[in-house]
C-alpha cells in the first residue's frame, strides 16, 4: 500500500513520533501519511506501543482489518469517552431484543391463525417498523444506529 | 492472595505492576483482585496511563460507566484481536436485517391468513377455499422457488422449512427473559415446533443427524451465548464469559454450506445467505440439543397423525411464506 512512500515521506505514525520510519515499520502500511489523523486517535486511545504489539500478534493479512477495528474504537472512544464502541453496540442489542421480541408477537398470532382459532384482535404491528429499503445489509434503522456514540440513555431505558 | 496483616488486598492493577495499592488507587474499584485477566485485558489494549486519561475528566457515575464499557471492550479484543468490537457490531447489523427481513415476511403471511380468514366468514365456504391460499398470497408465488433454487433440497417442503423455521428461535432465545410465555401459551408452543420441526425433520431426513451433531458441537456456543451476553452485560461484567464469537459464527456458517454441500461462493448471495443464517439462528438460540431432534425425528410417524391438517395448511402457506421471502429478499 505504502511501501513506495517509504522513499517519500514516512508514515503517519513515524511523524507524529517524529522518527526515522524504517522500510520494516510495522505501522507504514496501515498509517499513510495522508490520514494522520487515524495514527492521532489510536495514539491517544490506546497508545502506539499497545498498538504495535497487538499489531504483532496477528497475521500479516489480518493487520489491516485490526488496524481499521482500532481505528473505529477510537474514533468512537473519542467521541464518546464513556461507552466508546460499547454504547454502539448497546443500542444494537436493544434493536435486536426489540425486534425478536415483535416476531414473537407475530409468531404468536401466526400460529393461531394457523391452528385456525380465533383471529387475535390485537396485532397491531406495523410495517413501518421494518426498514423500506431492500439492498445489503444497510437497513435504514440499522444505519440510524449505527453511529459511534449513544451516550447514557441505554440504561435509562432499562428491561421492558 | 494470602494477607499477613489482614488489610485489604491490593487490586487486581497494582498487583499486576507490583506496587502498593492504596486506598486512594483510582482503579481499585474497578479490578478486584481476583479478576486479573480483567485488568490485563484492560492494560493489554488500553494501558493504565490511557485508562487513567480517559477517567480524569469524567464524573464519579460516568467513570463507573466508562470502567465497565472499557473493560468490555479490552474483553472483546481479548476474543477477537483482529475485528474487536467491529466484528460485533457487523454481526449484530447482520442479525437486524435477518429479523427485519423475518418479520416482514411473518406480517406477510399473517396478512395473508387474515384475508383468508375474512374471505372464509364472509363467503362461508368449506375447506375447499384452501387451495386458493396461494392466490390470496398475490404476486410472490412466482417467485416462490427462486429463492429456493439455490437450497441444497428442491422438495416441496423447503420453503417451509426455511420459512418456518425462523418463527420458532425467537420463542427458545427468549425463553430466559419469558417473553415467550407471554406472547404464546404452552399449547401454542406445542403446535408451533411440531409444526416447525416436522418439515424441517422431513426435508434433512438423511442427515438431519449429521447436521444436528454438527451444529450443536460447532454452532450452540456460538449464539446460546448471544443473547445471554448481549443483554446483561452492563449489569453483570462477567469478564471470563464468552463473547460473541465471531470467528466461529462464520467458520459455522461455512460449516453449515458444507454440510448442505452449497458451494461458498452462494455465500455472497443475499437469499442463501438468508436461508442459512435462519438455520443458524433456529439451531443456535433454541438451544437445539440432539435430543430434541432425536425425538423429533423419532416422533415423526405420529406428528404425521396428530398434525395432518395442520401439514395440509402449512404446505400451502409456508410456500406463501417462502414467496414472500424470495420477494423481499431478492432486490
Amino acid at each position: 500500500m505504502s511501501s513506495s512512500s517509504y522513499s517519500n515521506s514516512p508514515c503517519a505514525a513515524c511523524k507524529f513520533l517524529r522518527r526515522k520510519c524504517l522500510p520494516d515499520c510495522i505501522f507504514a502500511p496501515y498509517f499513510p501519511p495522508e490520514e494522520p489523523q487515524k495514527f492521532a486517535n489510536v495514539h491517544k486511545i490506546f497508545g502506539a506501543s499497545n498498538v504495535s504489539k497487538l499489531l504483532n500478534e496477528v497475521l500479516p493479512h489480518q493487520r489491516e482489518d485490526a488496524v481499521n477495528s482500532l481505528a473505529y474504537e477510537a474514533e468512537a472512544r473519542m467521541k464518546d469517552p464513556v461507552y466508546g464502541c460499547v454504547g454502539a453496540i448497546s443500542v444494537l442489542q436493544r434493536q435486536v431484543i426489540k425486534l425478536q421480541r415483535e416476531l414473537d408477537a407475530t409468531n404468536a398470532d401466526l400460529i393461531r391463525y394457523a391452528c385456525s382459532e380465533m383471529p387475535p384482535t390485537s396485532t397491531s404491528h406495523q410495517y413501518g417498523s421494518r426498514r423500506t429499503g431492500g439492498q445489503g445489509g444497510e437497513g435504514s434503522s440499522v444505519d440510524q444506529n449505527s453511529g459511534y456514540y449513544f451516550p447514557s440513555h441505554w440504561n435509562n431505558d432499562g428491561h421492558e | 492472595m494470602t494477607l499477613k496483616g489482614g488489610t485489604s488486598q491490593a487490586c487486581a492493577a497494582c498487583k499486576y505492576q507490583r506496587r502498593r495499592c492504596s486506598s486512594e488507587c483510582p482503579l481499585k474499584p474497578y479490578f478486584p483482585p481476583d479478576q486479573p485477566k480483567m485488568f490485563q485485558n484492560a492494560h493489554k489494549l488500553f494501558g493504565v496511563c490511557n485508562i487513567l486519561k480517559i477517567l480524569k475528566n469524567l464524573d464519579a457515575d460516568q467513570k463507573t460507566e466508562a470502567m465497565r464499557s472499557i473493560i468490555h471492550q479490552a474483553n472483546i479484543r481479548d476474543q477477537y484481536p483482529v475485528h474487536g468490537c467491529m466484528g460485533v457490531i457487523k454481526k449484530l447489523r447482520d442479525q437486524i436485517w435477518l429479523a427485519e427481513e423475518e418479520l416482514h415476511a411473518v406480517l406477510l403471511q399473517l396478512d395473508m391468513y387474515r384475508q383468508h380468514y375474512h374471505q372464509q366468514i364472509s363467503s362461508s365456504l368449506p375447506d375447499d377455499v384452501v387451495p386458493s391460499q396461494l392466490e390470496l398470497g398475490m404476486a410472490p408465488p412466482n417467485n416462490a422457488l427462486s429463492l429456493f433454487n439455490h437450497a441444497p433440497h428442491q422438495q416441496p417442503y423447503n420453503a417451509a422449512a426455511a420459512a418456518a423455521a425462523l418463527p420458532i428461535a425467537q420463542h427458545h432465545s427468549y425463553s430466559n427473559n419469558s417473553y415467550s410465555s407471554t406472547y404464546i401459551d404452552s399449547k401454542d408452543n406445542l403446535s408451533n415446533s411440531m409444526w416447525v420441526q416436522y418439515p424441517y425433520a422431513t426435508n434433512n431426513n438423511n442427515n438431519s443427524m449429521a447436521i444436528q451433531s454438527q451444529l450443536v458441537s460447532g454452532i450452540q456456543q456460538e449464539v446460546v451465548h448471544d443473547y445471554d451476553e448481549l443483554h446483561p452485560f452492563f449489569d453483570t461484567i462477567d469478564d471470563r464469559q464468552s463473547y460473541i464469537d465471531s470467528k466461529e459464527a462464520y467458520e459455522s456458517r461455512y460449516t453449515l454450506f458444507n454440510i448442505f454441500n452449497i458451494p461458498k461462493s452462494y455465500i455472497h448471495d443475499s437469499t442463501t445467505t438468508i436461508y442459512m443464517d435462519n438455520m443458524l439462528v433456529v439451531h443456535n438460540s433454541v438451544e437445539f440439543s440432539i435430543n430434541s431432534v432425536i425425538s423429533i425425528c423419532s416422533s415423526e410417524e405420529s406428528l404425521k397423525d396428530t398434525t395432518q391438517s395442520m401439514e395440509h395448511v402449512a404446505e400451502n402457506e409456508l410456500k406463501s411464506a417462502a414467496a414472500c421471502f424470495s420477494l423481499t429478499s431478492v432486490n
